[in-house]
């Protein structure tokens, strides 16, 4: 059986022993003796836990060997941590169960001992590793329910703001225009001329904070609303836009040029805005002129750039950056009404679609809006 | 017969006189009950409060409903309007000045059946209530008592 024991055990390149019940060493494979610094003269026939200075002697040890032989219990990856000589402390994991060559003969203890130090030490900075990760992604998803609540606070504060323009501005100006009409009504004979001058400009500078309040409504109802993007037939969009105000207005002479076909991925109903204040705008500066042309097509292909071309009233090109800027306006009231807030609810909506929108133009010579409506492809 | 009353809930006194004016003009020879917040048009429409004891099988011929008011919000005011057995089928307009879309939606679903905004322009406020009578004092069938 020792014969037969050792050439099985000094296969394996682990330290392996073989123990009767006592647990003295019946066999030791060379690894273990060299592991240990011991020899086959020193080990065989003492006890294990007498060996090296007394390092296997731990409790934990004994009480998992004591379990097996003669009563069916298994070691499975037992690990200590104990001084291994050369090595120094090393986490060694223990396996061990009954062997038993015959009924009849007697039963052994079958142990096989490896050392998992490096094995331990890279699941445990695994282990770190993922605890750390988890901390930070439990770190950053804070922040950003935080941020977003921030969001959520100083949108629900917008719409608030937004209620109250809407609302509570406009009661006011219905109750100037309301009266200062009512007085111009039951006053009549007792109002001279110039009397109702004044108040028919009284009533004109309600009309337009009435519609200034409208058009910043409309510009931060852009900002409100959420992006969803389909495919939209420009073309026809325009059309319709066109349709508009050739019925506001049948009287003018405008000859619409509108490329047919024109397709992109945008939001609908905010890019009906964006039509709406171009093709508008170019039915405006173009009132003064007999007859006029006004041009949607597009003008490039990558991105897709769109255009909106008149023959009107233009722009000096000095003035371009400001454009778009809230309440800029390059024409007196006198010439062109306007609150100057189409422009820059235009920009809000390209951007949104993370497009750009510029203008080109020359005085008493037309204007031109390009617009794309989606990022530029990086180039590859 | 009876005159049917119309029930105007405005909590503001300048929106109040205009509408009172536009009736005028309009010739709306119908009694106007002017409720200045939720509570108060709940009290009439309930025979509640200073109501209590009136004859509530006369509903208005129609209300007119602002959506910001103090105490119960106009919103508020339809919806329990809506649940009332006896007020469900109360023709109810909304009279605000607000456009904004959450609104109109809010104010479609629990039942308005029409939403008119207040338009800065007399002119077109006095058009918009000679409408608003001529359709729901003239034109459409009440619901029947």
């Amino acid at each position: 059986m020792k014969a037969f024991a050792r050439s099985i055990i000094e296969t394996v390149r682990h330290p392996l022993l073989i123990l009767d019940r006592e647990f003295r060493i019946v066999a030791a494979n060379g690894p273990f003796y060299h592991t240990f610094d011991t020899t086959p003269v020193d080990g065989e026939g003492r006890s294990l836990f007498d060996l090296d200075n007394h390092r296997w002697d731990s409790p934990p040890l004994r009480a998992a060997l004591d379990g097996v032989v003669g009563r069916g219990g298994t070691v499975e990856d037992l690990e200590i941590a104990r001084e291994v000589p050369r090595l120094g402390l090393r986490i060694l994991a223990v396996n061990a169960r009954q062997v038993q060559r015959d009924d009849d003969d007697v039963p052994m203890l079958f142990l096989g001992v490896e050392d998992v130090t490096e094995r331990r030490r890279a699941a445990d900075e695994l282990q770190a590793l993922n605890v750390e990760l988890e901390r930070r992604v439990a770190e950053r998803t804070a922040e950003l329910v935080a941020t977003n609540r921030e969001l959520a606070a100083s949108n629900r504060e917008l719409e608030a703001f937004c209620y109250s323009v809407s609302h509570d501005l406009r009661a006011p100006l219905r109750a100037v225009d309301g009266f200062s009409q009512e007085l111009a009504d039951t006053c009549a004979d007792r109002l001279d001329e110039q009397a109702r001058h004044y108040l028919r400009r009284v009533r004109n500078g309600v009309q337009r904070m009435g519609q200034l309040i409208d058009d910043l409504l409309k510009l931060s109802r852009v900002s409100r609303t959420e992006l969803t993007r389909e495919r939209v037939d420009l073309s026809a969009l325009a059309a319709a836009v066109a349709a508009e105000c050739r019925q506001r207005e049948p009287g003018r002479s405008v000859t619409f040029v509108v490329q047919p076909g024109l397709v992109a991925d945008c939001d609908p109903r905010l890019v009906r805005v964006v039509l709406d204040n171009l093709i508008g705008n170019a039915w405006k500066f173009t009132a003064k002129a007999p007859a006029a042309r006004i041009e949607f097509g597009q003008s490039a292909t990558s991105p897709p750039t769109f255009y909106v071309r008149d023959d009107g009233a233009g722009f000096d090109m000095a003035y371009q950056t400001k454009l778009f800027g809230a309440f800029q306006r390059l024409h007196t009231d006198r010439d062109f009404p306007g609150t100057g807030i189409g422009l820059a609810t235009v920009q809000r909506i390209v951007r949104k679609h993370g497009g750009e929108v510029w203008a080109e133009g020359a005085v008493g010579r037309g204007a031109t809006f390009s617009f794309t409506l989606s990022t530029p492809k990086a180039p590859s | 017969m009876n005159k049917k009353v119309i029930l105007l809930v405005e909590d503001n006194p300048d929106d109040e006189e205009l509408a009172l004016l536009a009736f005028k003009k309009g010739q709306v020879a119908n009694e106007v009950i002017v409720a200045r917040d939720g509570v108060e048009a709940l009290d009439y429409l309930c025979g509640t409060g200073p109501y209590a004891g009136r004859d509530l099988t006369q509903l208005p011929q129609m209300m007119l409903l602002d959506l910001k008011l103090p105490r119960v919000d106009g919103l508020e005011v339809l919806r329990r309007v809506r649940a009332d057995a006896r007020l469900r089928r109360l023709p109810v307009v909304i009279l605000t000045s607000s456009r904004e879309e959450e609104d109109l939606m809010r104010g479609y679903d629990l039942g308005a059946n029409s939403y008119v905004r207040k338009p800065v322009d007399f002119t077109q406020f006095v058009d918009a209530v000679r409408q608003l009578q001529m359709y729901w004092l003239v034109l459409n069938e009440a619901p029947p008592v």
